[in-house]
């Protein structure tokens, strides 16, 4: 039977190929879309859990989430230091580091922030230390740079006209372990560093008022002055009233009663606090819509392949009326008849089917590698339990589908076949 | 071997007014052989059709032995013509893409597994038949060949009867003569009833009974006496 079958299927070579491509490429269509969707959610809704609550000045939420969890550069609004001393002092906190943006070292954005943050991200290092000086940095998993390598910051990023930091090179202490996240790209430095090289605090001696607009904790037009940063000295992780001003802070609350009462009581006019998880689940709902729009075209392209292939067997049956006649009337039963037309149609859909799905598999895989590269962000291409149920959806599908052409070929009288 | 009565036959087709085919009595002993003539359109092809179960009669009745075969339902008739008749069209009917072998076996192996013995006897028939080579792509084959394959595949399951419909017809004479004497022969050795349309004299000859049809009806049949 199945010698049969295959002779038959060799010797339909074109047409048979032709069908198993089409299948499989509507198929990898709604594969791609489907798995990709899963990998970009999955994705930053893993690269947000490490951020419980951030805390910024009032402004765009999604821009707060996007900037903390991504390390997208885009210019936040300051808000007041105080708000970082405060929340250092809350008793529900466990701990809260600030982050300064937008500085970039070859494309890499250098995050000024605490150890307790690098702690977090990375309990443990991959290797070296975490830094201890103004001076030194520890870098993501992602970044081609050797311990002990120095690091020149840049103000702002290459591509929109920055210029370099000549006042200090940071030096490489320590690598974190991967995260998965955005910050496997980032340089991590000492906040204090941050805003000394951008003449910012207690110690940048003009004192002069940066006012909240001021862009990425940095004073726009200040740094032609000289400013002198010391590179061994050590830290100072003490944050008063005294503190600068910031675009974020990123906030470990003890419990989850106590990240919802957080994030109340710094929703006010100067501050907004957002739970970044769920500012992109709010995102992906837009994503969401989008994919069901892709789905609903791919399993819109599908039904109509199967159409057009549904009629092609049914003309391909007509066709060898002849064969399947003489198949009958030398001795073959109806039964195997029926199996013949069924099983070498739902063989084609099937081998559609799985070049569909490793096709698919393939788009996804190589979509996410390539957003990976971009952004570090991790995108998991897996199937799920739920796809199981589509599959076999499909398989049901072939089934029917190819019972069709095997019917009107029982439907063939033997002897008006052999007279054709 | 099975002995073919046929009583009160008649074959209509939808939009015809007269019978295409209309058989009052006609008996063939078991081991017998029938030759049937007649111009084209007098209904020996009907006759083969309705004999062999491909179509049902309009009414009366074909019996092979005690099975009176156009009582059965379409399966059973299936299933009776795979066991017991042995069929050679015109036109081969082999299946490109397979061997000469696969090609004799393949009735038998869409039914079910080959019985032990099978294939040797499937090497054996095509041997006889004059293929040397039984792997041989089907579609190499010379028509003389193709149509000896023919002859194989319907004398594998030890048919009791072997029907031909102008198997010769698409062959030249020489080659036609061959393929006739195969299926005499074979007939001969294995005892089973002959039932073969052809318009060859010598063949005919060879049978001994001749039944002649002109509009569906018998106009003459020689030699019951020899044969029966
Ligand atoms: N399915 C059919 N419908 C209508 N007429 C048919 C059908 N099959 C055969 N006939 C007619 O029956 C007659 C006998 O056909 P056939 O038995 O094939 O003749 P032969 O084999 O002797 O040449 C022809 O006139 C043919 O047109
Ligand atoms: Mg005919």
């Amino acid at each position: 039977m199945m010698g049969f079958i295959l002779a038959d299927l060799r010797r339909f070579k074109g047409g048979a190929l032709a069908v198993v491509v089409l299948i499989a490429l509507s198929v990898a269509l709604s594969v791609a879309v489907t798995l990709q969707e899963r990998a970009v959610r999955l994705g930053s809704a893993r690269a947000a859990e490490k951020f419980d609550l951030v805390v910024g000045a009032a402004g765009s939420e999604t821009q707060l989430a996007l900037s903390a969890v991504f390390l997208q550069p885009s210019p936040l609004p300051l808000m007041s230091g105080a708000v970082l001393e405060k929340l250092a002092r809350d008793p529900r906190v466990s701990f809260a580091a600030p982050v300064g943006f937008g500085d970039s070292a070859d494309g890499r954005p250098v995050v000024g922030t605490t150890t307790a943050l690098v702690t977090a991200l990375s309990p443990t290092l991959a290797e070296g230390a975490i830094f201890a000086r103004l001076g030194e940095a520890v870098i993501g998993a992602d970044v081609p740079m050797r311990l002990g390598a120095q690091i020149k910051p840049m103000h702002g990023a290459a591509d929109s006209g920055g210029h370099t930091h000549v006042e200090l090179a940071y030096t490489v202490r320590g690598r974190m372990a991967p995260t998965g996240t955005a910050w496997d790209r980032a340089i991590l430095v000492p906040i204090r560093a941050v805003w000394q090289l951008h003449g910012m605090g207690a110690e940048a001696e003009h004192g002069h008022d940066h006012g909240d607009e001021a862009p990425d904790g940095a004073a726009a037009e200040d740094h032609d002055h000289a400013v002198h940063v010391e590179p061994d000295a050590a830290l100072d992780e003490h944050f008063d009233a005294e503190t600068p001003g910031i675009p974020a802070v990123l906030v470990k609350p003890k419990t989850m009663g106590d990240a919802y009462r957080l994030r109340q009581e710094y929703r006010s006019e100067t501050t907004l606090a957002v739970f970044p998880a769920e500012v992109l689940t709010r995102l992906y709902a837009t994503l969401g819509d989008a994919r069901s729009l892709l789905l609903a075209i791919a399993i819109a392209t599908q039904a109509i392949v199967v159409a057009a292939i549904l009629l092609v067997t049914i003309m391909h049956v007509g066709a060898r009326r002849r064969q399947i006649g003489a198949l009958r009337a030398f001795g073959a039963p109806r039964r195997a008849v029926f199996a013949i037309v069924w099983g070498e149609l739902f063989l084609l859909l099937l081998a559609g089917f799985a070049l569909g799905l490793a096709i698919g598999y393939g788009a996804a895989w190589a979509i996410s590698a390539a957003l990976a590269s971009a952004t570090a962000v991790h995108m998991p291409v897996e199937f799920t339990r739920a796809d199981l149920s589509l599959a076999m959806w499909f398989a049901a599908l072939a089934v029917l589908v190819s019972i069709v052409p095997a019917l009107s070929a029982l439907r063939l009288s033997p002897a008006a076949a052999l007279r054709a | 071997m099975l002995a073919l009565d046929i009583a009160a036959l008649e074959m209509r087709f939808p939009g015809l007014d007269t019978p295409v085919l209309s058989i009052e009595n006609l008996h063939l002993p078991a081991g017998g052989g029938l030759a049937i003539t007649g111009a084209s359109g007098s209904g020996k092809s009907t006759l083969v059709n309705v004999v062999t179960g491909l179509e049902p009669a309009t009414r009366g009745s074909v019996c092979w032995g005690d099975t009176e075969i156009t009582r059965l339902p379409t399966g059973r008739r299936d299933a009776f013509r795979a066991a017991h008749i042995g069929l050679v069209m015109q036109d081969f009917h082999l299946f490109p893409g397979l061997s000469a072998y696969e090609n004799v076996v393949l009735p038998v192996r869409l039914a079910r597994r080959l019985k032990p013995g099978e294939r040797e006897r499937a090497l054996h028939l095509l041997e006889i038949s004059g293929i040397a080579r039984p792997g041989q792509p089907i579609e190499t084959l010379s028509r003389g060949e193709m149509q000896r394959v023919a002859v194989a595949r319907a004398l594998l399951p030890k048919p009791g009867v072997i029907v031909a419909d102008e198997p010769t017809a698409s062959l030249d004479r020489r080659i036609g003569g061959e393929v006739a004497d195969l299926i005499v022969r074979l007939a001969r050795a294995e005892g089973a009833t002959l039932l073969v349309v052809t318009h060859d004299p010598a063949l005919v000859e060879r049978i001994g009974r001749h039944i002649v049809l002109d509009g569906g009806r018998i106009i003459e049949d020689a030699g019951k006496a020899e044969a029966a």
